[in-house]
């Protein structure tokens, strides 16, 4: 069906506009989004940084601390621990984007689809996210590396899937009460299909409150994929990466503290950033439709 | 009320009948062949293949492999381990108290040093302790346990030597870096929760009514205002298990505890299929039972929710 109403696009002053603006005057978002800027750079513009191959071993190097030369020291079997904290970050970034991008697009969908159809299809939708969420945490995620093998697709995967019922939930929750809007009676009166209103009229009305799931969803997810990598289940050795770093450190945590810091902070700013963009999200989310909540 | 539980134990019946569904499926979505999985790339022995075939059960038809598999279950048995040929039950029962042990000590370690830091906080809200608290917890959200946990283990054990990096078993010095690894982030959470919903309940008319009255501070906090504030700490404990019980397994992996966490990690490792079916089954079903009691306590607690 085509229209020739105006297509709403981004201006400064749309409701879009408005909500990132209303974000990012907020003090957390602000330094959360510097401090996630730097680490994007740091790592997918490594080579900028430092001149030195992350793979490069020099046993005769191993465990310097760190120094002018190496300034995050050297591991086990002396390869430079700055370059594979730089380059290390490309992986731990992408794992939780991917594994967020992957849960995102699998449950919106089938929120939308089992909120607005109803009926059977919805009832079993809903058990199976019942099914899925009596896993605790992690351990979904164990389990679908469990039948996929261990290996860095296969955790993205599993953190994919692991985050699909909070994000099916969610939309159907959202869906159910935009159904009944009269501006989606009238597009349903005017002869638009299922899926135009589905994506034309109810997705978009519902991203507001899956911004905020998405966003803090981010930082949960690079967590995740930190973790199966720490316990040896995503990235093969020597590829860098802050979690399987933090496993490899481990052994010399007597010896060599920074091999055991180092990478662990890289983890924890990206997800802090995060959370503190996260937060800004919610609120400013929240202040726009509180008018409708407040006793 | 009698209704309400009804329900909800139906529900609940329902989910675990689709978690054994899905758990019994674990060994048939491998892709390619199990058996191939299992015996790796060990020169493929016809005989080898059909007896671990035959001991899997995967020459009958799905529906009689997922009965006998249900059927079992239901009485405990949840098969033998394909590389030691340990019954995967007792395997399970072995390792339980440990992970309880460590879990609960966490859940107190958190109560204890999340209620009391946001407790402080909400009565001085507004105030530097309130925001240094709430950028703590913050940090303490963002924070990876196994960071945390080496981060403690350099700190305490490796500068100041005061308890074991390597601790197996449930003696309190061997028990405190793990459960505070696995503690401190849920005591962040509940540092926020106690904060919140302090606030809440001293702003209530009631509270105002107990200061207009002249009632000494202390009564009006201890009498009044904690015992309301601590309803929605239930649900936050049943919640909570969750991360518990998937947190144990980095804990355990990390400290080289035994437990049902590290079990799972082992299992996977190994493609002993059975054991991993096992744990999280067993593990899926704990957390099912303690969301069901949370849930109902909660409605027991409150005799509003029941009418909605």
């Amino acid at each position: 069906m085509t229209s020739n109403l105006p297509q709403p696009t981004f201006q400064a002053n749309s409701p879009g506009a408005r909500l990132i603006k209303r974000i990012f005057r907020n003090r957390s978002a602000q330094i959360g989004s510097i401090v996630l800027l730097v680490l994007v750079i740091a790592s997918y513009a490594a080579p900028l940084f430092t001149s030195k191959d992350p793979n490069k071993t020099a046993p005769a190097l191993a465990l310097k601390s760190p120094s002018l030369e190496y300034p995050m020291g050297t591991d086990g079997i002396g390869r430079d621990n700055f370059a594979r904290f730089l380059y290390g970050g490309r992986l731990s970034l992408r794992v939780g984007l991917v594994g967020i991008t992957v849960g995102a697009l699998i449950g919106i969908t089938l929120g939308l689809i089992s909120g607005y159809f109803g009926g059977w299809l919805d009832s079993l939708l809903s058990w199976f996210t019942d099914v899925l969420m009596a896993f605790p945490d992690i351990l979904l995620a164990l389990a679908i590396i469990a039948i996929l093998g261990p290996g860095i697709t296969n955790a993205m995967l599993a953190i994919g899937i692991a985050f699909v019922p909070s994000f099916m939930r969610l939309t159907r929750s959202s869906v159910l009460a935009l159904r009944e809007m009269t501006y989606i009676e009238a597009a349903r009166s005017l002869g638009s299909s299922d899926a135009r209103i589905l994506v034309k009229h109810i997705l978009p009305n519902s991203m507001r409150t899956l911004l905020v799931l998405i966003t803090l969803g981010l930082g949960s997810s690079i967590l995740a994929g930190a973790a199966l990598n720490f316990l040896g289940l995503g990235a093969e050795p020597p590829t860098p990466e802050w979690g399987a770093m933090l496993n490899a450190g481990m052994k010399f945590v007597r010896q060599a503290w920074w091999l055991t810091v180092f990478p662990g902070v890289g983890i924890f700013l990206a997800v802090l950033s995060i959370n503190l963009i996260g937060d800004a999200v919610s609120d400013a989310v929240a202040g726009t439709t509180v008018l409708t909540h407040k006793k | 009320m009698l209704n309400y539980l009804i329900r909800r134990i139906f529900t609940s019946i329902l989910v675990l009948f689709g978690v054994s569904i899905l758990v019994f499926s674990v060994i048939h979505l491998v892709p390619g062949d199990v058996t191939m999985a299992i015996l790796g790339r060990q020169k493929v022995n016809e005989a080898k293949v059909a007896e671990l075939r035959e001991q899997l059960g995967l020459n009958d038809p799905l529906y009689v492999q997922y009965g006998r598999y249900l059927g079992k279950a239901l009485r405990g048995d949840l098969g033998v381990s394909i590389r030691n040929n340990q019954s995967v039950s007792k395997s399970i029962a072995d390792q339980m108290p440990s992970t309880f042990a460590l879990a609960i000590s966490a859940l107190v370690l958190a109560l204890s040093i999340g209620g009391i830091l946001g407790l402080i906080a909400a009565l001085n809200h507004g105030t530097w302790f309130d925001t240094f608290v709430m950028g703590l917890s913050v940090s303490g959200l963002s924070i990876p346990t196994f960071w945390m946990g080496l981060l403690l283990i350099l700190f305490f054990s490796v500068r100041l030597g005061m308890f074991p990096s390597i601790s197996n078993g449930s003696s309190p010095a061997q028990l405190f870096l793990p459960a505070l690894t696995l503690g401190l982030p849920e005591a962040a959470v509940a540092a926020r929760m106690v904060r919140a919903s302090m606030l809440d309940v001293l702003n209530k008319e009631y509270i105002v009514t107990a200061r207009a009255k002249g009632l000494p501070q202390r009564l009006v906090i201890f009498k009044h205002a904690l015992r309301n504030a601590m309803i929605p700490v239930v649900t936050f404990v049943g919640l909570q298990m969750a991360y518990l019980l998937g947190g144990a397994t980095i804990v355990e992996t990390m400290f080289a505890r035994q437990g049902i966490g590290r079990l799972a990690v082992q299992s996977i490792f190994s493609r002993d299929y059975p054991m991993v079916q096992g744990v999280v089954l067993v593990t899926a079903a704990i957390y099912v039972l303690i969301n069901t009691l949370t849930d109902i306590t909660y409605v027991w607690l409150n005799p509003k929710i029941r009418l909605q």
